[in-house]
């Protein structure tokens, strides 16, 4: 039982509709739970040529499911349980528009990821990327994230394939982690977090959070400060900047902790399995970097507002 | 004498002058609270009246045998409650002659409120506790009835006839967080933050509540919870786990933002929690 994850490199509608409803269809014939999550206007046009199969092949627009990295990756989880034990036969197009840079290596992990986080799972993904509209750089790097290519006529395998710690670590290589010299800082020195959490509350709501992020970030960035006083070495403090429309919190110690290319990545099966913890903290806000050197370890978490 | 207003005070907060209520819903719930105040009054070597419809009851509170002179038992008897009244009142009479600076009363009135003519002499007696306990620098009092026995209409007379309503004392308070019992659901009532640094004393009071009862279900009342830290849920669903097969741990009145954040975990992570009733509005920040 294993996952299989290609990637149609498609260069028309047509050719589109004709690799993707093959595939489908297939899906339906084997008794698998054929789902399609898909861009408009292809969306419409798959689903006009699918009307005949109704309900057995369910749609989604990529639009709505694909807009936090974590958060899809829960959403996919969530999919293949409600559809167990059918195994879940799945049309994948992620959304590459509207990102900036940094988002879109978030995304582009993504897709490695997939290999590792649903690897022991029955299911069979065939993820559209369109050569002819996508940026070059997205596409140049399917090959490195999807183990199978197709260009709807001929499968092969991705001999540039690259797994995901390593490719984990690929994604990680570009980061770059100034700080202004003007960000608020205050000294974690109890285990009380009650101040923590005033502190990134407050600057949370000054820059005008909706109250549900603000809570989400704050329970993140006590739980990142949690896991530093159970387990880092002090001193240890909170910093807290903005950059545009960014929030970024970041909560470092003294210790050596060096989290791994995957380390939050990989959903644990419930709140008692190890690594619930760093998993939450990565659904809970847009963006968790993490890192770990000589000067210490540094959780840094970003909410867009 | 009615009041229309009344507070509601964890009975080790109740001072002289307090003539307060307890409607209590079982044993647990009466042992609890009645137990905190015969046992800090006799702690503090204040005289106790206890008054019950049994001769010879069990006394929450109760450690060992305390002298007579400290506790009085008193029986409310079957010939109404004038005569139980009397008796109070000599006592009352007596230890403030013998120079105890605090007096503390407690009278079961089950027996009494559940007979309709019974009842209506219950409310004048009601009547003159009050005149003698109001205006006093040494008496405090609980009144107290099951309310399972009682008809709904005298026990809504009753309580209106206090002003104080006895509660529980908290199972732990400090700045942030207070972990309070709940009998009727059982659980606890958290109010405040819940972090890290507070997992362990949820986890002593979780652990009187599930010693108390081992089956069935028992509830959070989260509604004045401004935060949970993941630890917090991480640990209750470990209860839960270990409860498996007897009852899941309910949380009632969840405010939105904690939903928001948990509805983000997913409750598929959190197997043996569930949602009980519905939330409030968001609790008002404290002053």
């Amino acid at each position: 039982m294993s996952l299989t994850h290609r990637a149609l490199l498609y260069d028309d509608r047509d050719g589109f509709l004709a690799a993707t409803s093959a595939f489908l269809r297939q899906g339906v014939e084997e008794g698998r739970a054929a789902v399609a999550v898909v861009r408009e206007p292809n969306l419409a046009a798959l689903r006009e040529e699918l009307a005949s199969y109704g309900d057995a092949i369910e749609f989604y627009d990529s639009a709505e499911f694909y807009r936090h990295p974590v958060r899809t990756l829960k959403s996919y989880l969530e999919l293949v349980e409600r559809k167990a034990p059918l195994p879940v036969h799945a049309v994948a197009e992620p959304v590459w528009d509207g990102h900036d840079a940094r988002q879109r290596v978030e995304w582009v992990r993504y897709e490695s990821l997939i290999n590792v986080v649903f690897a022991n799972c029955d299911a069979s993904s065939l993820c559209p990327y369109d050569r002819s509209a996508l940026p070059a750089d997205v596409v140049d790097q399917v090959r490195l994230t999807h183990p199978l290519l197709t260009d709807g006529a001929e499968h092969r395998d991705s001999e540039a394939y690259t797994d995901p710690v390593s490719f984990g670590a690929i994604c990680d290589r570009g980061r770059r982690f100034e700080r202004p010299d003007d960000a608020e800082y205050l000294a974690i020195e109890s285990d009380d977090l009650q101040p923590l959490r005033l502190f990134v509350a407050s600057r949370a709501n000054a820059h005008g959070l909706t109250p549900a992020a603000a809570q989400n970030l704050v329970t993140a960035a006590n739980e990142v400060a949690a896991n530093a006083l159970a387990h880092g070495v002090p001193p240890m403090g909170a910093w807290v900047w903005t950059a545009g429309d960014d929030l970024n919190c970041e909560i470092g110690d003294h210790g050596h902790w060096r989290p791994g290319p995957l380390t939050g990545f990989v959903p644990p099966r419930s709140a008692l399995d190890t690594g619930f913890g760093l998993w939450t903290v990565r659904l809970l806000v847009d963006l968790v970097e993490m890192r770990g050197g000589w000067g210490g370890t540094f959780v840094r978490l970003r909410v867009r507002r | 004498m009615e009041t229309f207003w009344s507070v509601r005070r964890p009975v080790g907060r109740i001072r002289p002058g307090d003539h307060a209520w307890l409607g209590y819903c079982g044993v647990e719930e009466h042992d609890h609270v009645v137990g905190a105040f015969v046992r800090e009054g006799l702690l503090a070597r204040d005289k106790v009246i206890y008054l019950c419809a049994d001769a010879h009851p069990e006394i929450p509170g109760v450690v060992g045998r305390p002298p007579a002179s400290l506790l009085t038992v008193l029986e409310t008897g079957h010939d109404g409650p004038g005569p139980a009244l009397a008796a109070l009142a000599a006592e009352v009479a007596a230890a403030e002659r013998a120079g105890f600076a605090a007096i503390r009363v407690t009278a079961d009135l089950t027996c009494a409120a559940r007979d309709p003519e019974a009842a209506r002499d219950l409310l004048d007696c009601e009547a003159a506790v009050e005149r003698l306990v109001r205006p006093s620098t040494a008496i405090s009092a609980i009144c107290r009835a099951d309310r399972r026995r009682v008809p709904p209409e005298t026990m809504a007379r009753l309580r209106a006839a206090h002003a104080v309503h006895a509660a529980p004392d908290p199972d732990f308070e400090d700045a942030v967080l207070q972990i309070v019992r709940t009998f009727d659901p059982r659980g606890l009532a958290l109010s405040g933050e819940l972090d890290a640094s507070r997992h362990t004393v949820l986890d002593q009071a979780l652990a009187l509540v599930l010693a108390g009862g081992d089956h069935g279900p028992v509830h959070l009342d989260l509604a004045e919870l401004r935060f949970i830290d993941l630890g917090a849920l991480n640990m209750l669903a470990e209860v839960a786990a270990r409860r498996a097969g007897r009852g899941p741990l309910i949380l009632d009145r969840m405010p939105s933002q904690l939903h928001e954040v948990i509805t983000t975990v997913g409750w598929n992570m959190l197997p043996g929690l569930q949602v009980g009733c519905a939330a409030t509005p968001d609790p008002l920040p404290r002053p």
